[in-house]
């Protein structure tokens, strides 16, 4: 394993990601990540709120047209984080928390597809009050998205080594 | 650096407050979680409400979706709260940072971008129903917003890379 993060540290995508003074390279990804973020979890975020009752004169069911936005948040993130990984591999791997963060955004997004088949999915939608299924899809949404932003934050502070070097040596 | 800011920066310091800010380890990453997730309520309520006025979701009436824009207030205050702790943890790291002014500055505009908003066409985006386009005016107003709140993202999030220069390097 060791060797391997070795390997991809001294890659040149990774050494210009992590080391370049062009403000395309980590900056510009780091501020994608938040940006896509702003979306992903912006979006979901107002879906949930309306689900759970908040503004329940409001029509749902063309909150749905909404749906890209959240996975273009996601497609952006997912890319970004791919190469925040590439850049610092060792800082992540090393640190249960990186872990912890992507089991929350899996569950996060898997929950989506929930909210889109038992609340969306259903036609007469906008017809009847919502049933509690979909209010508790809902509500673990914002508590998996605050999960994930909590984890996310704490994972730059929170690291071990942040180099395959410096792990190489505590090993 | 201004001899005010460096005087501000240095009062700052020795407060409480600062002390408190940079003390125990988990106060700066709770305090980024929660400005996190305010950014999150404002791009969720102003950002969807902005493609809402650009032709997005048309079958929501701009009235009604505009009712989820306290949330993205309460957001907002919850930043500036978060904002202002961030800064008086370490004055240092903002008063130089050419990127910090930018934000602010991006925050002011938006400001001004929602007041245009309520001055002109907000009684006619209030009044569209389910399908109706906004009018032209609105749509302009949603774009700048929308990349305004980018902008205020980007470069809070680019601030960080330059703690130490400041407005001088636009001259420079």
């Amino acid at each position: 394993m060791a060797d391997f993060l070795l390997w991809l540290e001294a890659t040149a995508m990774s050494t210009w990601l992590r080391e370049s003074l062009s403000p395309l390279a980590f900056p510009t990804v780091l501020t994608l990540h938040t940006v896509g973020m702003g979306f992903l979890v912006g979006t979901n975020a107002a879906v949930d709120l309306r689900v759970l009752g908040v503004v329940s004169q409001m029509p749902l069911k063309p909150m749905e047209r909404f749906f890209p936005v959240m996975w273009f948040g996601f497609g952006v993130n997912a890319v970004s984080g791919v190469l925040l990984l590439i850049a610092y591999p060792t800082k992540a791997v090393t640190n249960p928390l990186f872990y912890a963060k992507l089991t929350v955004i899996g569950l996060a997004v898997a929950n989506i597809r929930l909210l889109k088949k038992h609340v969306f999915g259903d036609p007469g939608l906008d017809e009847k009050q919502i049933a509690r299924k979909g209010k508790l899809i809902a509500g673990v949404s914002l508590l998996l998205w605050a999960g994930a932003i909590a984890a996310g934050r704490f994972l730059a502070y929170t690291y071990t080594y942040l180099r395959a070097a410096d792990w190489a040596t505590g090993l | 650096m201004d001899a005010s800011l460096h005087s501000l920066r240095v009062w700052l310091e020795g407060t409480t407050l600062s002390a408190w800010v940079t003390g125990p380890i988990y106060v700066w990453p709770v305090l980024e979680t929660l400005h996190f997730l305010g950014l999150s309520l404002l791009i969720g309520t102003i950002g969807l409400f902005d493609l809402r006025l650009l032709g997005m979701a048309k079958g929501l009436p701009p009235g009604l979706l505009s009712r989820l824009i306290p949330w993205g207030m309460a957001g907002f205050a919850l930043n500036v709260l978060t904002g202002i702790l961030f800064f008086v943890g370490e004055p240092k790291n903002y008063v130089n940072n050419i990127a910090f002014y930018f934000k602010m500055a991006f925050v002011v505009l938006a400001g001004i971008n929602v007041l245009i908003f309520y001055l002109t066409v907000a009684r006619k985006v209030e009044a569209l129903g389910p399908g109706d386009a906004a009018p032209l005016g609105a749509k302009v107003i949603g774009a700048v917003s929308l990349l305004l709140w980018v902008g205020i993202m980007s470069a809070g999030r680019l601030l960080t890379f330059y703690h130490d220069h400041g407005l001088g390097r636009l001259i420079e």
